[in-house]
């Protein structure tokens, strides 16, 4: 059985100290530290185990859960510091690692039992028999794969009631390299790593268009789930993430205070979507908005119960492609 | 002795693979592997094939390597049963719920990890042998030192893809292609198709290869940027990985002409077989294979680049309503 509706998590991702400083996170109840993507990004948390203790008290400090993420793409050289990484997130008191490599789930579950561990969503989540293989290995949370449909995670859920974690908004990863293409213009662009993939930059070709952090490429659409939450709510989902780990913090704190605001007038019994919600994503997204692959359709695609909430946007970025 | 595998995605290149002299063939059932339909094969293709390949003393794998769904699990069981009791000798999986019932009702089936588990570190693979898996195929970016400490530390079989396509992204953490493109249908068989997701199943849009723009913001900073995707060819890392003991050195290509596939096959049989029976400690020299493989790769790039320009074209086809 779900929690009642109001029972619900909002939470975000945040890369290092000065982002998670910068923030104003008065409207998420969780947050998981650090970047996924890359090892050399500036000060991850993933390896400044200094600044993740203190990015931990800071959390904890303001009553939100505290939650350590992992790198997505990680071979053997990673692995003593990921060692370091979990035991500094146990002894200083995060309430969850998310794991997206089923190494690293099985160095936690070998030799930190007592952290929990949620699961995220390059870890390939998509049956049931699956949950319950990572469940035995501690799992107790799953970010279902990213191309799974609604109708798909609730057939999940109804096999083994795992609760679910979910992108309401935000750009979707959409992959993850060993490789960043960005160093090849430092020289060309007079810009240096740590500092390339700082900028917000798109990869475009006609109407395709996705977002790039060098290692990572992501959609260049923000997913938006705003509408839906009713629907998210009455199927019994209460875990929801805004992803922002590439975003700036004013896009980390407005996102957040619409989705608050809208998920907690469903949970009273009200999905109305106010319009100044609407100005708020639509001023956020850069290219546009799409539902993922939550409908079944392609991930850029967007099927709004209201179409012309989003349409001026989609038509000015294609004006615009 | 090292293992050649080879692909097959018609009963014509599973003979020509035989007779190129693959110790081993892969197929894929329609509907269930990291290929396009008209590179699958029905289930009486299957019997054959496991027919064919045994007469030339070549062992038979199923690739069951999406990511399916929940309720597919139970109809792969039983497709997998039917190909058991016809003799098939391993089955290549993703999904970890579904190779745990997959040992679970057939402890004696082997199973390889696929390509698709993207298999990075060596906990990784103590993970998959941990739930029944007994080779894995390593990663197309891993290094001859990562691979080495495997060998050392780990009892399991692996699979090297010695002539393939590295992707930028890891391979099977990836969807850019469904992301643009993703068209959903059944087969006649009731199983879903997933047309545009090579994770799940359909062909690969290969968008990735799309020349892109780059913008900050909204200035063009580049006009064309290429996502790094290269054929790769491990001539001359391959006494090394004999040396190195690894179980199998595995060649990709079922949507390839047979003729092709038999020649890629009959060069590297020939290169294994050479090595294997040259002086130890001697020098082995590479150069009269090099010629002979440029020949191979050149048709080998031009089929493959044909076949990018056509996906990208339907990669922006409208998908039709269901």
């Amino acid at each position: 059985m779900s929690p009642a509706m109001n029972q619900f998590e909002l939470n975000t991702t945040i890369a290092n100290l000065r982002d998670l400083r910068e923030s104003d996170l008065r409207d998420y109840d969780g947050v998981y530290l650090g970047d996924i993507y890359c090892r050399i990004y500036e000060a991850n948390f993933l390896e400044q185990l200094g600044d993740l203790k203190e990015g931990l008290r800071i959390l904890q400090d303001q009553g939100k859960r505290a939650y350590v993420t992992t790198y997505a793409g990680p071979r053997n050289d990673f692995l003593p510091k990921v060692r370091k990484m979990l035991e500094a997130s146990a002894t200083a008191g995060a309430q969850a690692v998310e794991v997206h490599n089923l190494g690293i789930l099985k160095i936690a579950h070998d030799e930190f039992p007592q952290l929990p561990m949620h699961i995220g969503g390059f870890a390939n989540v998509y049956t049931a028999p699956g949950v319950e293989v990572l469940r035995g290995f501690g799992a107790v949370r799953f970010t279902p794969n990213y191309e799974l449909s609604l109708d798909e995670i609730n057939e999940i859920t109804a096999a083994c009631g795992a609760p679910m974690e979910l992108l309401v908004h935000g750009k979707m990863p959409l992959g993850i390299s060993d490789y960043c293409f960005l160093l090849e213009y430092e020289e060309k662009w007079g810009i240096k790593c740590p500092d390339l993939c700082q900028k917000e930059l798109f990869l475009k070709q006609g109407d395709w268009a996705m977002k790039s952090v060098g290692k990572g490429i992501l959609s260049g659409k923000d997913v938006c789930m705003l509408e839906h939450l009713p629907r998210l709510l009455s199927e019994g989902h209460r875990h929801f993430r805004i992803e922002t780990v590439s975003e700036s913090p004013a896009y980390r704190s407005e996102v957040a205070s619409v989705y608050r605001a809208a998920l907690e007038r469903v949970a009273a019994g009200d999905g109305e979507v106010d319009e100044g919600w609407w100005d708020t994503v639509r001023r956020h997204a850069r290219i546009g908005l799409c539902n993922g692959f939550y409908f079944g359709r392609s991930g850029m695609d967007y099927a709004g119960i209201r179409p012309d909430a989003i349409g001026s946007l989609l038509t000015i970025s294609r004006a615009e492609s | 002795m090292v293992e050649l595998l080879a692909p097959a995605g018609n009963l014509p290149m599973v003979e020509a693979a035989v007779t190129g002299g693959a110790n081993a063939i892969y197929v894929g059932p329609c509907g269930w592997s990291r290929r396009r339909d008209r590179y699958e094969l029905s289930d009486d293709e299957v019997l054959a094939a496991v027919g064919i390949a045994h007469e030339g003393g070549a062992k038979l794998r199923v690739a069951f390597n999406t990511n399916m769904q929940s309720h597919e699990i139970a109809p792969m069981l039983r497709k997998m049963e039917r190909f058991v009791s016809w003799g098939v000798d391993g089955a290549i999986m993703t999904d970890i719920g579904a190779i745990e019932e997959v040992n679970r009702h057939f402890p004696n089936l082997t199973i390889h990890a696929s390509i698709g588990a993207n298999i990075l570190n060596n906990e990784d693979v103590r993970f998959y042998r941990s739930i029944g898996v007994s080779q894995v195929v390593a990663d197309t970016k891993l290094t001859l030192k990562e691979l080495a400490s495997r060998k050392e530390e780990i009892d399991v079989g692996i699979e090297i893809l010695i002539h393939a396509n590295k992707c930028y992204t890891y391979l099977g953490k990836c969807w850019m292609s469904p992301y643009h493109r993703l068209e959903r249908t059944t087969d006649p068989f009731g199983k879903d198709l997933f047309k545009g997701s090579p994770n799940r199943g359909g062909l690969d849009y290969r968008v990735c290869l799309e020349s892109w723009e780059l913008y900050s913001g909204e200035d063009l900073w580049e006009k064309s940027v290429a996502l790094k995707n290269d054929a790769f060819f491990l001539l001359a890392d391959i006494p090394h990985l004999i040396d190195l003991g690894v179980h199998c050195l595995k060649v990709q290509g079922r949507e390839y002409p047979v003729p092709l596939v038999e020649r890629m096959v009959r060069f590297y049989r020939a290169l294994i077989d050479a090595y294997v029976a040259s002086p130890k400690g001697e020098p082995f020299n590479l150069l009269p294979w090099q010629l002979r493989l440029a020949a191979i790769q050149s048709e080998r790039d031009e089929s493959r680049s044909d076949g990018t320009r056509l996906l990208l074209a339907e990669a922006r086809q409208p998908v039709p309503a269901r």
